[in-house]
């Protein structure tokens, strides 16, 4: 094939592919040329480097193994000129960067500019962990260092670091900042192991002046990584330099986490961030679709809330789904037609919560027997987890509080009572207590 | 004397325009739009019964986006590597390792403005799978697949056959909806093979005796 032939047929196929505004912006001011075999594509900036390599990079590649039949190698240029390569220039000199899969640790910040502190809502359930994320953004390195916040799925634990990056960023443009999620942390690290570029790995973590750790927990049983890492909170640490973690427990219950670890997690502050209310969940709705064309009513906002309880992620996706079904059906959102697009997921949802499946719940989640969590002992060891799964039953289900008390071994409706009360005043003093009750109800709600 | 075969019968793709879409038409939509809106984070989770369509409408948005020119990758029970449109199939058969695979796929497609489609058997909350990747499903738009009725199935059989160039009457179509298992995958097996068998003996339309036999020999 002769060499400009095949750049005519990527021509084509992106012209035929895209309007021809982007075909003009992206497309057309690129450069090509063919030396030693090797594709070598110039582009006239970075920011278009970026996106040629994300979009149309891999289309280039699929077209090359299907009419050059072999698997290419592109060589990408930035190239303020724009000058086509010619083979006068040699290979070497030019300052290419191969799209071959390269270790760099060099990442961007991983920032998303949606998730700020003004979008995120506060209630009880996360009001002390966004006034510490909202401190830390503002004198980062300085007051709560590292600051460790903990709670469920989908309870907004990205939002609150993904803001914290973006205020500081506001403020201080130049930081170098990395928000990264834990599996990714894991898997730099095996680059470097692989291809023996500790130091790169080092210098880079080691001059961040912010890092956003997402999801810890995925460190746990991978020794090396957490080695890595705990070298890695030092040197951020003394440096004064601010480190934000998530995870979805407590530094003490993370299990597989070497002890080092995790009381260095717990030397900050430790926050958490528990499962919203029905008016924090309304708020959200109503917070979340007050940005689209067609904003829902307060009405709707708590129709979703009722019926979509357990966590952040899937009251959105609710959501998404009302709104879908209103611009498909071209009707205006209201109860009526938020009953009919959530109808299939309501009609999975009915299955209601049974006393029987609340006790086998709590009875395996405290690994004692069923017969025990029924029975008249009164020691702790059973007692606790019997007054958890009697409270859980008044919340979960229509049952009255004899019925209750009466599934518990024939108990009467005032131990019932005083069980509510003691868990509802434990949940506030013992954090324990409390992640074990917020677990339990999550899971029971599926 | 019967007639020998020989295997040449075309592939049959699956595909969104021969989806016979029933009560999914809102489903089939949001999948077309999703395709080709092309650069924006998506993800779109099904879930229904089996044979109500979920592994056709994701190996057909596969299919559209590669003719969209987008590089588009399905997979059942397992997690494929990234892509501009992905599907995984099956996510209730993912082990424990394959979850975590499929959860950081997950974050990394969100990032990059891709689509990811996931089928499962049952909704999000239902689903036996890690809380992370649960409620990440439970985020985009979910929908259920819904199955076709008696009459649309009779369709989508005819459509089938038309594709495979031979008469179905109706009478045939309506024997077999009577007296066979009525999820879609069996009765286009049996179509298939009331085909090889009519051109075995050489006749040029399905008849219900012809049918007979070939359910007998299923």
């Amino acid at each position: 094939m002769h060499d400009q032939e095949f750049w005519e047929i990527c021509l084509e196929h992106f012209q035929k592919l895209l309007p021809s505004q982007q075909f003009n912006s992206w497309i057309k001011p690129l450069g090509y040329s063919l030396i030693d075999a090797k594709i070598i594509i110039s582009i006239p900036n970075s920011f278009t480097y970026k996106i040629f390599q994300e979009r149309f990079l891999p289309v280039v590649i699929d077209l090359s193994r299907k009419y050059r039949n072999k698997e290419p190698e592109v060589l990408l240029r930035i190239d303020k000129k724009f000058n086509v390569t010619t083979h006068l220039d040699k290979l070497e000199n030019i300052r290419t960067v191969s799209v071959k899969k390269e270790t760099t640790f060099l990442h961007s910040s991983h920032l998303n500019s949606n998730l700020i502190f003004d979008n995120f809502v506060t209630g009880k359930a996360n009001q002390l962990a966004h006034a510490a994320a909202i401190q830390v953004a503002e004198s980062p390195g300085h007051i709560y260092n590292p600051l460790f916040i903990y709670g469920g799925v989908g309870l907004g634990k990205t939002h609150l670091l993904q803001a914290i990056g973006n205020a500081y960023k506001t403020v201080t443009a130049d930081a170098k900042i990395c928000y990264i999620h834990a599996t990714n942390y894991v898997s730099d690290v095996v680059k470097a192991f692989q291809t023996k570029k500790f130091d790169e790995f080092k210098n880079y973590y080691n001059s961040l002046d912010l890092l956003l750790i997402d999801d810890i927990q995925f460190i746990a049983d991978k020794p090396g990584t957490q080695q890595e890492f705990f070298y890695t909170l030092n040197a951020l640490i003394d440096a004064n330099k601010q480190i934000v973690i998530t995870c979805d427990t407590f530094p003490k219950e993370i299990s597989g986490i070497e002890a080092r670890l995790t009381s260095r997690f717990s030397c900050g502050l430790t926050v958490a961030i528990e499962p919203p209310s029905l008016e924090m969940r309304v708020a959200i709705l109503l917070r979340k679709s007050s940005g689209s064309l067609n904003p829902i009513s307060e009405e709707v906002a708590f129709f979703i809330a009722k019926h979509v309880r357990s966590n952040i992620r899937e009251l959105e996706g609710a959501l998404n789904r009302i709104e879908a079904y209103s611009k498909f059906h071209k009707r205006n959102i209201n109860v009526e037609l938020a009953k009919e697009a959530l109808k299939d997921l309501l009609a999975s949802q009915n299955k209601q919560v049974s006393i029987e499946n609340i006790q086998k719940t709590v009875s395996d989640y405290y690994r004692i027997k069923l017969i025990d969590l029924l029975s008249k002992k009164r020691n702790r060891a059973y007692a606790r987890p019997r007054q958890i799964a009697m409270c859980l039953a008044r919340e979960l289900t229509h049952l009255s509080l004899p019925e209750i008390g009466n599934a518990f071994g024939g108990r009467d409706h005032s131990t019932v009572l005083h069980a509510c009360k003691t868990i509802e005043l434990l949940r506030n003093t013992d954090s324990t207590i409390n992640m074990d009750f917020n677990l339990l109800n999550q899971t029971l709600r599926g | 004397m019967t007639q020998l075969l020989l295997d040449i019968a075309p592939p049959w793709v699956p595909t969104l325009e021969n989806f016979v879409i029933g009560r999914n038409l809102e489903l089939h939509t949001a999948i077309r739009h999703g395709v080709a809106s092309q650069g924006s984070a998506r993800s779109v989770y099904l879930w229904g019964e089996t044979g109500a369509g979920k592994s056709h409408l994701l190996q057909a948005a596969v299919e559209r986006a590669r003719v969209h020119g987008q590089t588009a990758v399905y997979a059942c029970g397992a997690v494929p590597d990234e892509a501009q449109v992905v599907a995984v199939d099956a996510v209730q058969e993912l082990a424990d390792e394959a979850q975590v695979a499929l959860f950081a796929l997950y974050n990394r497609l969100q990032e990059r403005g891709a689509m990811l489609l996931v089928a499962g058997n049952a909704a999000p909350a239902q689903m036996q799978l890690r809380d992370d990747l649960r409620t990440r499903l439970a985020w985009g738009l979910v929908y259920q697949v819904h199955a076709l009725n008696d009459e649309e199935k009779s369709q989508a059989l005819l459509q089938h056959a038309l594709a495979r160039g031979f008469e179905l009457p109706a009478d045939v179509t309506q024997y077999l909806l009577r007296h066979g298992r009525r999820d879609l995958p069996y009765l286009l097996g049996v179509l298939e093979a009331l085909d090889a068998h009519c051109l075995r003996m050489k006749k040029r339309a399905a008849t219900v005796p012809l049918l007979k036999e070939v359910m007998r020999l299923e």
